[in-house]
């Protein structure tokens, strides 16, 4: 359980709350690239930490995320003509650059200087891989660019996904971390799912249904190993690395993609959860990609032209009752990405963690709330910097692996959780 | 027209979960199994707790042997410096934390772990203090800890035990 206080908190991530400036430490994804797909394309509305914004990319190939809002009238600026440079209100003809900078205000005359004095907030937008990824916090603090592994492959071997979720951030990224859950909601998927199928690995997960978790705290953020009996009393683990604030990598099965999430707060009751798969070594296949727009393994089928799952609230999910009873799916959703959102969405936006009862499988969970508090206290109170912001933190690998039954799977895996571009990850 | 589940997730419903205890204080047993994890569990003890209760260190009427009868051999030493049979504890507990500091060789933890076994008790491991100790010396702790920990949790700093003890209640 959390106290009230500590709930409102960890959950809250508008401007000047505390868990808004820790987000506003790290670069975060904002946009798929594609959602820009070339100069002077339609802008597109974001909200992030509570913030409604605008995205555009002018006639150069510019990026910029700006106050969505002109500054004359409170026009959205979503309706304006992305044009010569720029983006005009069609209201009254204000013109702003990618930096907010009001360029035109065609009723003054250019000599006044007027234009010079309106300025709407912006944020940095740069694409890295498959992603446009914006910083909300100061510019004196902006830390260098991302450099997770799948953001940095060659795009053929990444791909990228997102989707609306209705419910509070650490929600859902609680359900990342959740490792226990997998042996329940998401049994059956390990034998069917064209994503997972076929792994060696897959045989310890059946073979043991009661795995045993460590918790490991990381410079970044945790390690959450779940370990299985294997041959000659060796273990096979499952290693998920956490990256505060919202990263999480599944570990991966054979040579699958590895795939992983990021959750992003909209506002304080919806969330983006981006879903990535990329391979370190090689290309995507066609075969996998196009799983993965079909919303197979990790990722969800949208409503075209949306970021909205299919199966969502509005249609309880597409729930099938026969096939929960005859057990092809356990919960009756199919599909993993709908399975964990109808369960977290269900909670309610925020959910009062005032009410719950945990056991000490959710020791991830409660290490994760943990640092995520004292992080977010410690940039407060003391303007330190939080983990994960520093790059090194982010050469981070999941894997699965068998080792010694004494050894520390956080050192005696430490070459394979860590990034070693060209060579594949540990993987069973 | 809302589905079920569109309607009952809003905010506006939420407000209309129903607001009573769904639980009851779970009996938790923190036992300490070595002198610097002992300090640490003493300052906790000062604190607040519903129903948990802390216990310094491990003593044996003899040193246990393998096959053993070690229900009546092992003791633990409570604060007040009263002594009660480990069976007794476990018996009454519904979890049992077991604390160490990385480097130590835990021993007691296979007294204690047996005992939660055969009592269907779970218990959870807490190695506190790892940045002090090299990767061969945890490896030891580990050895001990792991056959009787179904939970075990690596932490670097001594405040993770208090947020995991108040995250479960205890």
């Amino acid at each position: 359980m959390l106290r009230k206080e500590q709930n409102d908190l960890v959950t809250r991530t508008g401007p000047g709350t505390p868990m808004g400036q820790l987000f506003r430490s790290y670069w975060i994804p904002a946009l798929l690239a594609e959602e820009l797909p070339e100069n002077e394309c339609p802008p597109v509305r974001v909200k992030l930490l509570s913030e409604r914004l605008l995205a555009f990319r002018d006639t150069d190939g510019k990026y910029g995320l700006i106050d969505e809002f002109c500054a004359h009238r409170g026009v959205s600026l979503w309706f304006g003509r992305n044009e010569e440079h720029g983006l005009r209100c069609p209201y009254h003809g204000w013109k702003y650059d990618v930096n907010g900078q009001c360029i035109d205000v065609p009723s003054e005359a250019p000599e006044s200087g007027f234009c010079q004095k309106i300025k709407l907030k912006s944020y940095p937008l740069v694409k890295r891989g498959p992603v446009l990824w914006t910083y909300m916090g100061p510019a004196e603090k902006q830390p260098p660019l991302p450099e997770w592994e799948f953001a940095l492959v060659p795009e053929n071997q990444s791909f990228m996904s997102k989707r609306f979720q209705e419910a509070n951030w650490l929600q859902a990224l609680e359900g990342g971390i959740d490792s226990s859950h997998v042996s329940f909601l998401h049994s059956g998927d390990l034998e069917s799912d064209p994503l997972f199928k076929g792994a060696k690995g897959n045989k310890y997960n059946l073979g043991d249904t009661k795995p045993v978790f460590e918790v490991v705290e990381s410079d970044g953020g945790l390690f959450i190993g779940a370990r299985r009996n294997a041959e000659d009393g060796k273990y096979y683990w499952r290693i998920t690395p956490w990256v505060m604030p919202s990263f999480t990598m599944v570990p991966p099965r054979g040579d699958h993609p590895v795939h992983g999430h990021f959750w992003i707060p909209i506002d304080d009751e919806n969330c983006w959860a981006w879903s990535f798969d990329y391979h370190s070594t090689r290309a995507l296949t066609d075969a996998e990609r196009n799983a993965m727009r079909q919303g197979k393994g990790i990722h969800a089928a949208t409503i075209p032209g949306t970021f909205i799952p299919t199966a969502n609230k509005n249609n309880d999910y597409l729930m099938d009752r026969a096939a929960q009873k005859a057990g092809r799916t356990y919960s009756g959703v199919e599909g993993i990405a709908i399975q964990d959102s109808s369960l977290q969405e269900s909670m309610g936006p925020i959910v009062d963690r005032t009410k719950e009862n945990l056991v000490s499988t959710d020791n991830g969970i409660i290490m994760a709330r943990h640092r995520l508090l004292r992080a977010a206290k410690a940039l407060a109170d003391k303007g330190v910097t939080p983990p994960g912001v520093d790059t090194a933190h982010q050469h981070v690998r999941s894997a699965s692996i068998v080792l010694p039954p004494d050894k520390p799977f956080k050192d005696a895996a430490k070459e394979e959780l860590t990034v070693r571009p060209g060579v594949s990850h540990a993987s069973v | 027209m809302l589905s079920e589940s569109a309607r009952m997730t809003t905010a506006e419903e939420a407000k209309f979960r129903i607001d009573a205890p769904n639980s009851k204080p779970r009996a938790i047993k923190v036992i300490a199994l070595d002198k610097r994890s002992e300090e640490v569990v003493k300052r906790l003890a000062k604190a607040s707790w519903n129903k948990a209760s802390f216990f310094t260190s491990l003593h044996f009427e003899s040193p246990p042997q393998a096959g053993s009868d070690w229900s009546m051999k092992a003791w633990l030493n409570d604060l007040a410096g009263r002594t009660s049979k480990l069976v007794d504890e476990i018996n009454s507990a519904d979890l049992v934390v077991m604390v160490a500091s990385a480097g130590t060789k835990a021993e007691a933890a296979s007294v204690i772990g047996e005992a939660c076994g055969l009592k269907r008790v779970m218990t959870t491991a807490l190695i506190l203090d790892r940045s002090s100790a090299t990767d061969e010396a945890l490896s030891e702790t580990l050895l001990h800890l792991r056959p009787y920990a179904s939970m075990l949790v690596v932490a670097d700093d001594d405040d993770y035990i208090e947020s995991m003890l108040v995250a479960l209640r205890a």
